[in-house]
């Protein structure tokens, strides 16, 4: 038998749910400044994608080039007021993971080409923050692929405006997270 | 609750990319997703057989075509356009015909390149943004005798898709000519340089 009445979950130290906080800002935003960056310049960005030469219908070409940067800043835009979190980190991991894999592979190109050890290739990779080693990029994208995970198996997740877009009211600081709030049905 | 996620996740990527779409329409440098920015040569007219330099209008006796990297050449052969050496360039430069607009240089960078410093007299055609620009640089073009087209140089083809949408617009193939050193080595052969806009006469600002 089930009540309608909201049980309040057991309360737990504040230190996590602050650093989850704090990390889902810090995502947000990074991804509006480097969608930003991105948008600033599209037809740099353009160029960039053209590189990987993932695409050779020029409509999909352009649509990656001139969406993605805005489709970064939404979700970073999303992440930092607490939108729609589980869904949005989400969305985050799977730009990500793909990003991680073409970057390594065209990495792993220049460097045949080349002839340079691994972490000495340093090349644009269209993330939004010019030219960096791969190695160091591979680390920021792993970290960042382990921050959007976490997001989404988070289940306190505190200062959302609305965590998840079904029926989960608003939880702030100071409000009491129930098993709706947390997402436990 | 995955499934509630999940769900969630497709309804963020839809309002996402209704939210980019719109963004990119509205903004000002926004790309058209109908157009082909990076036209290659089976949509061009029939590709020259071979690259051929500058004619010998300017009596210049220029390095060969050999002298580039071959990439280039290879790039610049199954394209269909004319390259011009570092030596030719100067010759065309120096043209007294330049002065009438028989002889015209193109510069295919962006705003914040083209202020920063171009060949003196130098006309911009960033063709990212053709609509922008061609209307007043293809009547030039189409006066002219020679046009030179030139981007920074290096790895760089923004000379190359301008001069081939140039072409298709009806600028003869004969007439056009691209610089493959471009401005990089245009300022490396320690050649003049105008900073902002065309004919200001600016002296470009020292690097820090």
């Amino acid at each position: 038998m089930t009540t309608d009445a909201p049980v309040p979950l057991p309360r737990r130290a504040p230190v996590p749910d602050l650093a989850v906080v704090l990390a889902r800002w810090l995502l947000g935003a990074l991804f509006i400044y480097m969608g930003t960056n991105k948008a600033l310049h599209p037809v740099e960005f353009l160029k960039l994608v053209r590189q990987y030469d993932l695409f050779h219908d020029p409509f999909f070409l352009n649509c990656v080039a001139s969406m993605l940067p805005w489709f970064e800043i939404f979700c970073g835009l999303l992440l930092l007021l607490g939108v729609a979190v589980r869904g949005t980190a989400v969305m985050v991991v799977a730009m990500l993971v793909p990003f991680t894999v073409v970057v390594l592979l065209h990495a792993r190109a220049l460097q045949v080409t080349g002839g340079l050890p691994f972490c000495a290739i340093k090349f644009d990779c269209g993330c939004g923050a010019g030219e960096v080693f791969i190695c160091r990029k591979l680390a920021e994208n792993i970290l960042l692929t382990v921050v959007a995970s976490a997001l989404i198996f988070w289940r306190r997740h505190r200062f959302c405006l609305r965590i998840g877009l079904w029926k989960t009211p608003l939880t702030t600081i100071g409000h009491e997270p129930t098993r709706m709030d947390a997402g436990i049905s | 609750m995955r499934k509630q996620v999940f769900i969630e996740a497709l309804v963020v990527a839809a309002l996402g990319l209704f939210f980019a779409l719109a963004a990119n329409g509205l903004s000002p440098r926004g790309l058209r997703l109908s157009r082909n920015y990076f036209p290659e040569p089976g949509m061009a007219p029939a590709a020259a057989s071979s690259v051929r330099t500058s004619p010998s209008a300017t009596g210049t006796t220029a390095t060969t075509a050999a002298a580039l990297p071959n990439r280039t050449t290879e790039r610049l052969q199954q394209r269909g356009l004319q390259l011009v050496t570092s030596n030719q360039v100067v010759e065309l430069f120096r043209d007294p015909r330049r002065e009438q607009g028989l002889v015209v240089f193109i510069d295919a960078r962006d705003d914040q390149h083209y202020a920063a410093g171009h060949i003196p007299g130098a006309w911009q055609f960033h063709h990212y943004h053709a609509e922008k620009y061609l209307p007043t640089v293809l009547p030039i073009c189409l006066t002219a005798l020679q046009v030179v087209v030139y981007c920074s140089g290096g790895e760089c083809e923004d000379s190359e898709f301008a001069a081939i949408m140039l072409r298709d617009t009806g600028v003869p193939r004969e007439a056009l000519f691209v610089y493959p050193g471009g401005m990089n080595e245009w300022k490396a052969n320690g050649l003049p340089v105008e900073a902002g806009a065309r004919g200001s006469g600016e002296a470009p600002k020292p690097n820090p």
